[in-house]
């Protein structure tokens, strides 16, 4: 026991255990928040999806696929277009039939009343009952209660649906949306041969098994198939999630390198108040072997307490901000795997051995002569190949916590890279100002003597100063520019309600009521409806290929076409230019030769249905309107968010170009919190428009949105703590070396002023060129992190004036730690020798 | 009081003594150990003059070091006083004891050291810098001249012999021109015979700088070179040279020192 207590007297090993126990809290913090963070939001994106496995195709699967997903929680959902019937009136809705299993995940919200309060449910709908969307009720005037029929079969309105979990925010089809159990499905006869549907196989179970089957269904699907599972579901394409899966990794990345610096100057002085044993273990003649297993063994087993207090705090700390004791709503206690548990304890392990054992071997390598007598400290102390694998190790570790690195390979390959080359090109700049110093006053030679004589001390010092406030500042300009780019995409004030089929006339009375209840409206989109007839004057039929065969259900449904000048800000340009810039001279703008009754206009279409499509810039689109032909030149394909709750199009031509098409009018807007009356009065007025009411999806996006800021925040605190703990490990660690300079200064007969100003400029040179490089690596890392994260633009801002006030708050940090430093007496130059 | 049975050497000046550089009066120096209060050193009595030297022997623990810490200002005294050049040494603040030991001082220690990362002549030139003297670096190239080591100017001192580095220290120490020269066991990391050629550069050294010296050593034979002798055993004098010196009944350490 004894053995294991005799490191902790060193104040050396102190610092060394303080720097993996805080090494071991924020890398264990970091994992267990990065795994709960991909399980929450792999069931967010689950529940968008149905399930962990959706198999789609426009006819009941085969008898062998239905064998193969037969064993793990299935649901069957259809869903079909039909006609729904009251009385005398008829609607077209959007019908689906789903099995006692649905959903698989989530819960669907309903209501009683138009207006009512919505209540959650885990199952469909009882055989013999319908849930029906809002605009059923209020296009046919009826209540719950109410019967209808579909097809063949009456069904009395159960519920009123508000939202089911697999519902997104996408517009694509505009028919409302009904619910009616499988069990009634045939009594209906609307499935006849020929009838279009779709078919849907949820599947729901654990990942490995989900990727077995998917690897399974991949080999068998036909064309009418596709297969998505919720690891390439298309919801992280873009979005906070993904923000926050790469800001996660990226974090993990550069807390694995902070630590290991904190860890690799911490471990410089431990190997300094060792190589006295290690000379002396070897001049007694022991082996290699014995050498380093005298000073590994104990040291290994004392640092073990440390980094497991460390790890546990870590985990507590995450269990304590997302499970029972957070805000957030989630499992009562964070689940993490084996690979997580064991991730957070050998983590910081690795990392000590990393930096550890090339320089205790480093110990063993070197003469033992040249250790006692202290000489060839560089030597000793680590050499250029030791600071690369001390600096390649936490990379690797980083790579093997994120199964990342590819993806952040850029920004960490600058980071790495300039850590490594800055200090490089700094290195000449101090040594030239050593030789430039000889006409500067006492203080500055000697502040400056001490940096640039001693490459040992300084130049890892110097890396780890660089990339702590490199770090520091990429930290918080891309956290806080995280935050505001996601406050603006779902801002407090995001549209709560859509309102569709509105005509000209109507406008007045809609802003009219707009305006009484404080509610804040978007721009109005025009809206013409229209079908896809041709490609390039083929048609459509013959134009799409076999494979593209699931693109049909684009092809047999009424299109939602828009115009615009402006882009929407939701939408972000591919390729090609926006139609709002003059493209008369563009060479897409081909005179139109396929119809010749039609004139062309340009088109900007939505990048995934584009692929859907085997659609390409330049191609030529007819559309079918109830005005005839309308012909477009494809001039630029879009990504769209469709996550944005603003009103987004596949299909957006150029300002004017739908002007002699039978147009209706959307737009969405934002009503304050009040009863449901305020609706009904608009409903009343204007009876014949479409209005939903989105704000439980709204609420469910901006709760993802709240969580990724809290993760995002707390990531940022760990990356600024981590940074931190490599300045406290730089500056406490020449402690020793400065106490015993200033001790000689003092034998000598320097005044405390001299020494303290020394000092001064010793910290402000040191900081001053770290915080110099770590103004370049910034800059220089705007440019990937603004296009893996942001897709736009990274401003300059006042983040990059951080580094200079960061090295002016080192400079007094290093200071204050140098307290005891300046203390030091004299007399300490005798005491070793003291008789 | 005992009087020392001194080896030949210079016979102390007592008659015709100089004014007084290092007075010291009834100092006592006590800390505190985990078991109540240590006594390190108690009723220290002495007075050195210009151009005097003195030997502190004893055994280890004695208060050898204490003692030279205290003289030269990097410590101060529990009780007493001590007087550098008639001014109280021991009730001036730390940077006025500093500037004092700049103007008046200079240090041999046993472990030379010389700051690393400064090569030799710079070394030299430190104290002459913090002392503000014109032309530093001339006056530390001749005293390099003077211990031999003109051609060693650049170089560092990881890559010179212990004895070198002893020399470069004492050309350090005798730069500043001192009236007061401590010198830590000064050949204690050096073998036999580089010890004696330092000790014969420091005396020739001192010779001819007329400091006064205080040199703490276990070599008797060194101590003999010397014109007064104070002898340690716990923390006090139990054998002195100096009339005005407290010294207790002799002890067996002080009869086995062996007289050449």
């Amino acid at each position: 026991m004894s053995k294991l207590l005799r490191p902790w007297r060193d104040h050396s090993f102190q610092l060394l255990a303080l720097a993996l126990a805080i090494a071991a809290f924020a890398l264990s913090a970091v994992i267990f928040l990065r795994a709960e963070l991909e399980q929450r939001f792999s069931v967010s994106t689950a529940e968008a999806l149905g399930g962990d496995l959706v198999l789609a195709g426009s006819r009941t699967p085969e008898p062998q696929q239905l064998a193969k997903i037969a064993s793990l929680r299935v649901s069957q959902i259809i869903d079909f277009s039909s006609v729904l019937v009251h009385n005398d009136a008829l609607l077209l809705v959007s019908a689906r039939a789903v099995d006692a299993n649905y959903p698989l995940f989530g819960q669907i919200q309903l209501a009683n009343d138009r207006f009512a309060d919505e209540y959650s449910q885990n199952k469909g709908p009882a055989p013999g009952r319908v849930w029906v969307a809002d605009q059923v009720i209020d296009r046919l005037n009826i209540a719950v209660g109410a019967t209808l029929t579909v097809g063949s079969k009456a069904l009395e309105i159960s519920a009123i649906i508000r939202q089911l979990p697999d519902q997104n925010a996408g517009f694509y089809s505009m028919n409302p949306r009904i619910v009616l159990n499988s069990v009634d499905l045939a009594a209906t006869g609307v499935m006849g041969p020929g009838t279009r549907i779709r078919q849907q196989s949820v599947v729901a179970g654990e990942p490995e098994a989900i990727q077995q089957l998917a690897l399974n269904l991949d080999t068998s699907l036909r064309p009418d198939q596709k297969l998505e599972t919720v690891a390439d579901a298309a919801l992280r394409s873009l979005g906070p999630l993904r923000q926050l899966s790469l800001w996660a990794n990226l974090a993990v990345l550069l807390i694995s390198l902070l630590c290991g610096a904190a860890i690799y100057l911490a471990t410089a002085q431990r190997v300094r108040r060792r190589a006295k044993l290690a000379g002396l273990l070897r001049s007694f003649g022991a082996s290699r072997y014995q050498v380093i297993a005298q000073l590994l063994g104990w040291e290994f087993l004392a640092i073990l307490p440390a980094v497991t207090v460390g790890s546990a705090l870590g985990i507590a700390l995450i269990n304590l901000t997302l499970g029972t004791g957070g805000s957030l709503p989630g499992p009562s206690m964070i689940s993490a795997s084996a690979l997580e548990w064991s991730s957070a304890l050998f983590a910081p392990l690795l990392l000590w051995l990393a930096f550890a054992l090339p320089r205790l071997s480093a110990l063993v390598r070197v003469p033992a002569i040249e250790i006692l007598r202290q000489r060839q400290q560089s030597s000793v102390l680590g050499t250029n190949i030791e600071l690369l694998a001390a600096l390649s190790a936490p990379v690797l570790l980083a790579g093997l916590l994120t199964a990342s690195l590819g993806e952040l390979g850029r920004v960490l390959g600058l980071i790495a890279a300039l850590g490594v080359l800055l200090p490089a090109l700094l290195w000449p700049l101090i040594k030239s100002l050593d030789l430039a110093s000889a006409r500067l006053p006492l203080a500055a030679r000697l502040a400056i003597r001490r940096l640039s004589r001693r490459p040992a001390l300084t130049l890892p010092l110097l890396v780890s100063l660089t990339l702590a406030i490199t770090v520091l500042t990429l930290a918080g300009q891309t956290g806080s520019q995280l935050l505001a780019d996601w406050r603006t995409r779902l801002p407090s004030q995001a549209p709560n309600h859509f309102v569709l089929n509105l005509f000209g006339q109507d406008m007045p009375a809609l802003e009219q009521w707009l305006e009484q209840h404080e509610a804040i409206a978007q721009p109005l989109y025009p809206v013409v409806r229209g079908r896809l007839s041709t490609i390039n004057g083929v048609p459509v039929k013959e134009a799409v290929t076999k494979e593209k065969k699931s693109a049909q259900r684009h092809l047999n449904r009424d299109l939602v076409l828009t115009e615009a000048s402006t882009l929407p800000s939701s939408n972000r340009i591919n390729s090609g230019r926006w139609h709002g810039a003059d493209l008369r001279a563009s060479a897409l703008e081909q005179p139109a030769q396929l119809s010749g009754n039609t004139a062309l206009q340009r088109v900007s279409v939505e990048q995934e249905i584009a692929d859907r499509l085997g659609l390409q810039l330049g191609d030529q689109l007819q559309f079918v309107t109830s005005r005839g032909l309308l012909s477009a030149t494809i001039t630029s394909l879009r990504e769209v968010d469709w996550n944005s709750f603003e009103p987004n199009f596949y299909f957006i031509f150029a300002s004017g170009e739908l002007a002699a098409q039978d147009v209706t009018w959307i737009t969405s807007f934002w009503l304050p919190e009040g009863d449901g009356a305020r609706l009904a009065e608009l409903l009343s007025e204007l009876p014949h428009i479409t209005l939903l009411d989105v704000k439980s999806l709204l609420d469910k996006a901006q709760g993802i949105i709240a969580q990724a800021s809290q993760a995002s925040a707390l990531l940022g605190a760990l990356l600024m703590f981590s940074a931190l703990l490599v300045l406290a490990a730089g500056l406490l660690g020449g402690q020793q070396q400065r106490g015993r300079d200033n001790a000689l200064l003092r034998a000598l007969g320097g005044k405390q002023f001299l020494i303290k100003r020394i000092l001064w400029i010793e910290f402000l040179c040191l900081s001053g060129s770290a915080a110099l490089g770590a103004t370049a690596i910034s800059l220089l890392a705007l440019y990937p992190l603004n296009e893996r994260l942001f897709q736009q633009g990274l401003s300059l801002s006042a983040w990059q004036a951080l580094p200079l006030a960061l090295a002016c708050i080192v400079t007094i940090c290093g200071l204050l730690a140098s307290r005891k430093a300046l203390q030091q007496p004299a007399l300490s130059l005798l005491r070793s020798n003291e008789d | 009081m005992n009087s020392s049975p001194m080896p030949a050497a210079p016979p102390p000046p007592s008659a015709q003594r100089a004014s007084p550089l290092l007075e010291v009066s009834a100092i006592a120096k006590h800390v505190q150990g985990p078991e109540g209060e240590l006594t390190l050193l108690k009723d220290i009595n002495f007075t050195l003059s210009g151009a005097e030297s003195l030997a502190i022997t004893g055994p280890s623990g004695s208060g050898k070091t204490t003692l030279l810490g205290l003289l030269a200002g990097l410590d101060t005294p529990s009780r007493g006083e001590i007087r550098l050049d008639g001014k109280t040494f021991s009730s001036l603040s730390e940077d006025q004891r500093a500037s004092a030991r700049g103007a008046t001082c200079a240090f041999v220690f046993q472990e030379f050291h010389l700051v690393a990362d400064m090569n030799v002549l710079e070394n030299v030139m430190l104290p002459l810098e913090l002392a503000g003297r014109e032309k530093p670096a001339a006056s530390a190239k001749d005293w390099l001249e003077r211990v031999g080591l003109s051609h060693r100017m650049r170089h560092f001192p990881s890559t010179l012999s212990g004895g070198e580095q002893q020399r470069v220290a004492l050309a350090r120490a005798f730069a500043v021109q001192p009236r007061l020269l401590f010198a830590d066991e000064p050949t204690g990391s050096l073998d036999h015979a580089n010890g004696k050629r330092i000790i014969d550069l420091l005396f020739e050294l001192n010779q001819h700088s007329a400091a006064a010296l205080v040199l703490v050593t276990h070599d008797p034979q060194l101590a003999s070179r010397c014109q007064h002798h104070l002898e340690l055993h716990e923390g006090t004098i139990i054998n002195s040279s100096f009339a005005d010196a407290k010294a207790v009944t002799a002890s067996p350490v002080e009869k086995a020192i062996p007289h050449e």
